[in-house]
């Protein structure tokens, strides 16, 4: 019998800094207000954190040098969001296995200072550059500048293939604002109707603006202990229950589901790649109470719930349009907003709303009863959280 | 932002590509062992982990597989030739390979479009595989 790290790890306290397009802060700053944060919200002091693992934002020596910190285990993530669930989940199983006891995970961007978004500002975007093109599918001799344009040759391949509509894509769009509106930390606060949406202008058609996530600078600390330990702080545990890895390889691309076709995929009907998060969680699919998901560009929300088998391949974006994922339909996406309209905090603060909801925090936006939320990015990455020890 | 067009930058393992493309030749990375041809271009094949592939000249035929169109220009250089259309190609050899598109609208673009490769001439180093939609009969 193999060692099962079902719920060995929860999460001790949550913080951010504040979230704005332009704060004027250093990324380093920022880290401090998220930590602070994080600190109050647990109970624990600064000299209580022994780990630091930072996905984004910086250097953790000088971080820590400059934070006061005195850490016996820290990491040094890629500074992309698909990181995040990995370093939570890295951070998990260090604290289980005892090699530090309360680990600060930290993430902050700054975008400002990258001159206003991805592709080519006052630093530009050398990851276009790449041997095999960057990171998102970007090649920049062609003019494939920026990460959407990676999401908007998957939604073309799939409307193609499905059928799918323009006013299907925009409830994801619209129904994340709805959801942010009622969040005071979301940088979005307004609500688009689907006309609004289908007025927008294309960025990198068939995206328009109002399919991109805002950008912005802040900063989310989230501190992970073990279970014991975190019954005897100051808010209820919030257990990781279950996990499953990143995949990579060439059946999968950053913005497509599996079997799309998408750059070097090969292209099949078959469903999504079961995921194992859910046996390793404990839980049966239908158990999740809200489903969090990366949305940079919409239809990754819609491409998520067919690769985690919400909705079978073609379906998702019906299922959106009909009002499912919205506040108390079959499955709430993103009661935050995401990044589409919270802010692009490389899914660190679709974590801290998971952690609310779990404690019951959420007020106007809050799922009822909620006990199981799954977060999930594509490539397979997922995590699954509970206010119980499953 | 930068008025430069952005370039690939050629390293040793990729100037075969680069070389090819200048003589108005689109190659493949190649495995001598299994035969495949495959992109994106690697150290080895990433079909059979053979090592040192070779390049297959190929027949610069494909479908359009997916595109997309920008309307937005992120790069300054780009923004005279707005809308432009990037197409992924899939060849019929097998592997895909993004590119741009000449010779018709944007809005006539579709998925399935038969396409063959063209050649735009950058400076002496660099020459960018282009495609247009095949003329039949050629
Ligand atoms: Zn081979």
């Amino acid at each position: 019998m193999t060692w099962d790290p079902r719920s060995k790890a929860a999460i001790a306290g949550v913080g951010t800094s504040q979230f704005a397009r332009d704060t004027g802060l250093t990324t380093t700053q920022m880290i401090s207000n998220a930590l602070r944060a994080a600190l109050d919200d647990s109970g624990l002091a600064i000299g209580d954190i022994d780990g630091l693992y930072v996905n984004a934002g910086g250097d953790f020596d000088k971080m820590a040098e400059q934070l006061g910190m005195k850490v016996g285990y820290a990491m040094q993530f890629w500074t992309h969001g698909r990181m995040c669930a990995p370093t939570l989940q890295q951070a998990a199983l260090s604290v289980a296995a005892g090699l530090a006891t309360h680990i600060a995970c930290v993430y902050s961007i700054d975008i400002s200072e990258r001159g206003g978004g991805f592709g080519g500002g006052r630093s530009h975007g050398h990851e276009e550059y790449r041997e095999g093109g960057g990171t998102h599918g970007e090649m920049a001799h062609y003019g494939l500048t920026h990460p959407g344009s990676g999401a908007a040759m998957a939604w073309q391949k799939y409307r193609h293939r499905y059928g799918a509509t323009q006013e299907q894509l925009g409830a994801v769009a619209t129904t994340t604002r709805e959801h942010a509106s009622l969040n005071p930390l979301a940088l979005m606060q307004h609500t688009y109707t689907l006309e609004d949406y289908l007025a927008s202008r294309f960025v990198i058609e068939p995206l328009r603006l109002l399919d991109c996530a805002v950008v912005n600078d802040g900063a989310v600390c989230v501190i992970v202990t073990t279970a014991e330990r975190a019954r005897d702080l100051r808010k209820k545990p919030v257990y990781i229950a279950g996990m499953d890895g990143l995949h990579a390889g060439r059946d999968e691309f950053v913005f497509a589901p599996p079997g799309l076709g998408i750059w070097q995929q090969p292209e099949s009907s078959v469903a999504a790649r079961p995921s194992r998060v859910y046996e390793r969680a404990g839980v049966a699919r239908a158990d999740i109470d809200g489903f969090y998901c990366l949305d940079s560009f919409s239809p990754l929300v819609i491409f998520a719930l067919e690769e985690f088998g919400f909705c079978k391949p073609g379906e998702a974006a019906p299922w959106v349009a009909e009002g499912n994922t919205r506040l108390g339909g079959k499955l709430p996406v993103n009661t935050n907003g995401g990044h589409l309209s919270e802010g692009m905090l490389g899914g660190w603060a679709h974590q801290v709303e998971i952690v609310r909801q779990l404690r019951g925090e959420c007020g106007r936006r809050q799922i009822t009863d909620a006990r199981v939320l799954q977060f999930a990015m594509g490539q397979g990455v997922s995590n699954i959280y509970s206010n119980e020890k499953l | 932002m930068s008025q430069e067009r952005p370039l690939p930058v050629i390293t040793e393992q990729n100037r075969g590509y680069w070389a090819a493309a200048a003589r108005q030749e689109l190659v493949m990375p190649h495995c001598t062992q299994c035969d495949k041809v495959f992109f994106p271009i690697a150290p080895v094949c990433p079909f059979c982990f053979a090592a040192d592939p070779d390049w297959k000249k190929v027949s610069g035929r494909g479908r359009v597989s997916s595109f997309v169109i920008f309307q937005q220009a992120f790069f300054a250089f780009f923004k005279n030739r707005l809308p432009y259309a990037v197409v992924q190609v899939e060849l019929d050899e097998g592997p895909r390979i993004n590119a741009n598109l000449f010779d018709l609208k944007p809005e006539e673009i579709r998925i399935g479009l038969p396409v063959e490769v063209t050649f735009e001439k950058v400076n002496d180093e660099i020459t960018l595989p282009q495609f247009r939609p095949l003329v039949r009969g050629t």
